[in-house]
């Protein structure tokens, strides 16, 4: 009895090991593509509707076009950013690990020596090394754009969707992610926007102290609106902006959005979203990638992205753009290609 | 019923050690086999390129490749060729169960004494704060090399301790001469190391070259060494060293429960502190005690987390200290089994990441299956706990000094 049992076992184990060794191998992996690639995101995480859905669709689209799969990880906090970049670049199955959001920065400056081999890439930071490859955005100038239209509107006597300006206050509205040279430099440019649009116009700001606050940010937007008499807030906060939207339906003003069309990705709110200040983070995602499918990697370069790369724009609302006056949107586009010539010198700084 | 309810009570309630132990392998397995079934089935509302065809649903996900990478990825895959034993997965997990031996001692040295330590996580979070703004300004007057390393290192962990153990016995003192209930304080004393860390970081201590919110890097001499030959590469984040230390301290520790006269002083006032009063414990000392001592552990773990693990202190600290709550749960709150739920609640942590790498399995089905484990392996122990309670075991026996628990060394 006591044999037939330990029999059994041994032949439960035996199975079991090989119906192990058997599945491992089975469906569920990546796949035998070409190429793959390692996603990691910023602290916002997937599900922003701005920045780290731009660079997942780049990577999707990439998918689309070549033969390729790609694995992302989402961490939670700063901390876990060197053990994420870790994680994919000691594997050694991934040709390009993209690391999503200037917090990276640190992290890949240790990790990057660390595998030479390693082909990084990151988004909104300059990391010196030759197996990176950093795309940096002209922030300034595209918030700049949207700073001059809201600027323009603010005085006029403007309604269209869900909302409508207050023409006898000329004051417009900024909310931001956290305070970090980056975000500020939205700032500055909105700033300077709505200034050369508009000398007498106020600017009130406010920092919420994350990118996925919801309710931090429809928090301050309202008091923006309610207390401030703010009719145009323009956010650079990630997921945090949604709450911006929701404040601006709520009082029935305007917003403008960033980093990708918003009016498109949250069709909720396209009746407030005047605009947005779009970031190509997807165009760098893609490009960076095509280079490693066409073995024409270049490490050690640092891409700038601005206005007349197109890596930024301002892009107006699906549903409101239509309503804008034609006059204003001249002045709009008259101001873009000053900066591109140089004629007017956007502040990266506060 | 109700006799049958009381016979599997009793039947827990008396398990030997080795029973026990079988039980939650016994229980591991079971999670395993529903945490198995969850994924396969969860694949099926997945979209993939490469998945399983049955009966005109796609299923995408693979438990056996799931479950593979969460336990051999955590040891680095040892079945696939080119292991070593000194990998990055293994690595990982024994940072992580270093880091937890500290957090759930410092929990279950509450616990023992019959306090709610929710507070380990904001014991740690200034307890690393004071070790990285100790070494790195103590670096400046202390010479580098080994005696750099001899002198920062204790000095770092001792600021730690001393600091997590001020912020522990602020709720205890709360507690004894207030009468302010421990598990509130606690929880708010928490928010309250957060705010402060972050305005005391910002006001002075920002490391001025970083968009990060993070302090100065200590110097490389300050971070906690390796050992030669056998140890882990230093970019792993992980050494032996510290484990040793965590491992020392685990023992002292259940010494101390087992075999000194404050040990023994400490478990009555948390069984029976009328009887502790009795006796002639001072129940205001030792509950200002029990909780500067689990302060000071908690402290600890974070003067461990920023000489080993990052080399500088960063705000958002991993929560830490609550994953301590559970692993003192899990191991019934005895100082050795801590070991043992770390070491588990490691392999989940280091085996997570492994699947994030190695599968498609988003990370919220991969937090189920960690929770599945822990909660089923965790069951066992809790019922028998409340067992304990409702029928004490062998009643018919007499009564024992250490209050029927049958003492630390059979655990």
């Amino acid at each position: 009895m006591v044999r037939d049992r330990r029999r059994f076992l041994q032949g439960t184990a035996a199975a079991g090991l090989a119906g192990i060794a058997g599945c491992v191998g089975g469906f569920g992996d990546e796949g035998s593509s070409d190429v793959r690639v390692g996603m990691v995101y910023a602290t916002g995480g997937l599900g922003d509707d701005s920045f780290n859905d731009m660079a997942r669709q780049g990577v999707v689209n990439a998918r689309e076009d070549f033969d390729l799969s790609f694995n992302e990880t989402e961490p939670g906090s700063a901390s876990e950013f060197d053990g994420a970049q870790r994680d994919f670049a000691e594997s050694g199955d991934y040709d390009l690990i993209t690391c999503v959001g200037f917090a990276q920065a640190d992290a890949l400056s240790g990790n990057a020596p660390e595998y030479p081999e390693q082909n990084f890439m990151i988004i909104d930071s300059v990391v010196e090394e030759d197996n990176v490859r950093s795309y940096v955005f002209g922030e300034p100038e595209g918030s700049f754009q949207v700073g001059h239209l809201a600027g323009l509107l603010t005085d006029q006597e403007f309604a269209a969707g869900a909302g409508e300006t207050n023409p006898d206050e000329s004051v417009v509205g900024f909310v931001g992610g956290v305070e970090s040279p980056l975000i500020e430099s939205f700032q500055a440019g909105f700033e300077a926007g709505v200034e050369y649009a508009n000398e007498d116009a106020e600017v009130v700001s406010s920092y919420v102290g994350g990118f996925n606050d919801t309710a931090g940010g429809q928090s301050a937007a309202r008091a923006m609106y309610q207390d401030q008499n703010a009719d145009i807030v323009f956010h650079a906060a990630g997921r945090t902006g949604i709450g911006v939207f929701q404040a601006a339906q709520d009082e029935g003003r305007f917003a403008i959005g960033v980093d990708d069309d918003q009016s498109v990705s949250n069709p909720d709110f396209a009746d407030v979203i005047l605009a947005s200040m779009v970031k190509r983070v997807d165009t760098a995602v893609y490009s960076a990638i095509e280079s490693v499918v066409n073995d024409n990697f270049a490490g050690g370069e640092t891409e700038t992205l601005g206005l007349e790369e197109e890596g930024v724009a301002n892009v107006y609302g699906d549903e409101l753009g239509d309503e804008i006056p034609q006059d204003v949107k001249d002045q709009v586009a008259e101001s873009r290609q000053a900066i591109i010539d140089g004629e007017i010198d956007v502040p990266s700084e506060l | 019923m109700r006799d049958r309810l009381a016979e599997v009570l009793d039947r827990l309630v008396g398990a030997s050690a080795l029973e026990r132990v079988l039980i939650s392998v016994a229980a591991l397995f079971a999670a395993v086999l529903v945490g198995g079934v969850l994924v396969f089935v969860s694949g099926g509302f997945a979209t993939c390129r490469t998945g399983l065809d049955l009966a005109g649903w796609t299923f995408c996900y693979n438990p056996m490749q799931v479950y593979y990478e969460l336990f051999l990825g955590a040891l680095g895959h040892p079945l696939e060729g080119g292991w070593q034993l000194t990998n990055f997965g293994l690595a990982t997990t024994l940072q992580r169960t270093t880091l937890l031996i500290f957090a759930g001692l410092s929990v279950a040295v509450a616990f023992r004494a019959g306090l709610l330590n929710i507070g380990t996580q904001g014991q740690l979070v200034v307890g690393g704060l004071a070790t990285a703004v100790t070494v790195v300004y103590a670096a400046a007057i202390v010479p580098g090399g080994f005696i750099g390393t001899v002198v920062l290192i204790p000095l770092g962990v001792f600021a730690g301790a001393v600091v997590g153990g001020f912020y522990g016995a602020i709720p205890g003192v709360l507690k004894a001469y207030g009468d302010a209930n421990e598990v509130i304080t606690t929880i708010m004393l928490n928010f309250v190391a957060t705010g402060v860390t972050a305005t005391i970081l910002s006001w002075q201590f920002q490391d001025p070259n970083s968009n990060n919110p993070q302090t100065r890097p200590v110097p490389e001499y300050a971070e906690i060494p390796n050992l030669p030959l056998i140890g882990f590469s230093g970019r792993m984040d992980f050494s032996l060293l510290a484990l040793a230390f965590a491992v020392a301290l685990m023992i002292g520790i259940a010494w101390l429960f087992a075999r000194t006269s404050f040990g023994y002083e400490l478990r009555t006032s948390g069984l029976q502190p009328e009887a502790a009063a009795y006796g002639g414990v001072d129940e205001r000392r030792m509950t200002v005690a029990s909780m500067t001592l689990s302060g000071a552990l908690g402290g600890i773990g974070g003067a461990f987390w920023v000489l080993m693990v990052h080399g500088r202190w960063l705000e958002n600290v991993p929560s830490l200290g609550f994953d301590g709550i559970a692993v003192s749960v899990l191991a019934g709150n005895s100082p050795v089994g801590v070991g043992a739920a770390a070491f588990l609640f490691g392999v989940l942590q280091s085996g997570s990441r492994s699947i994030g790498t190695g599968t498609d399995v988003p990370p919220e089905l991969v937090g189920i299956l960690s929770g599945l484990i822990i909660l089923f392996v965790a069951m066992p122990e809790f019922f028998r706990m409340l067992g304990l309670r409702f029928r004490p075991a062998g009643t018919s026996q007499p009564a024992r000094a250490d209050g029927g628990e049958g003492g630390d060394v059979d655990e």
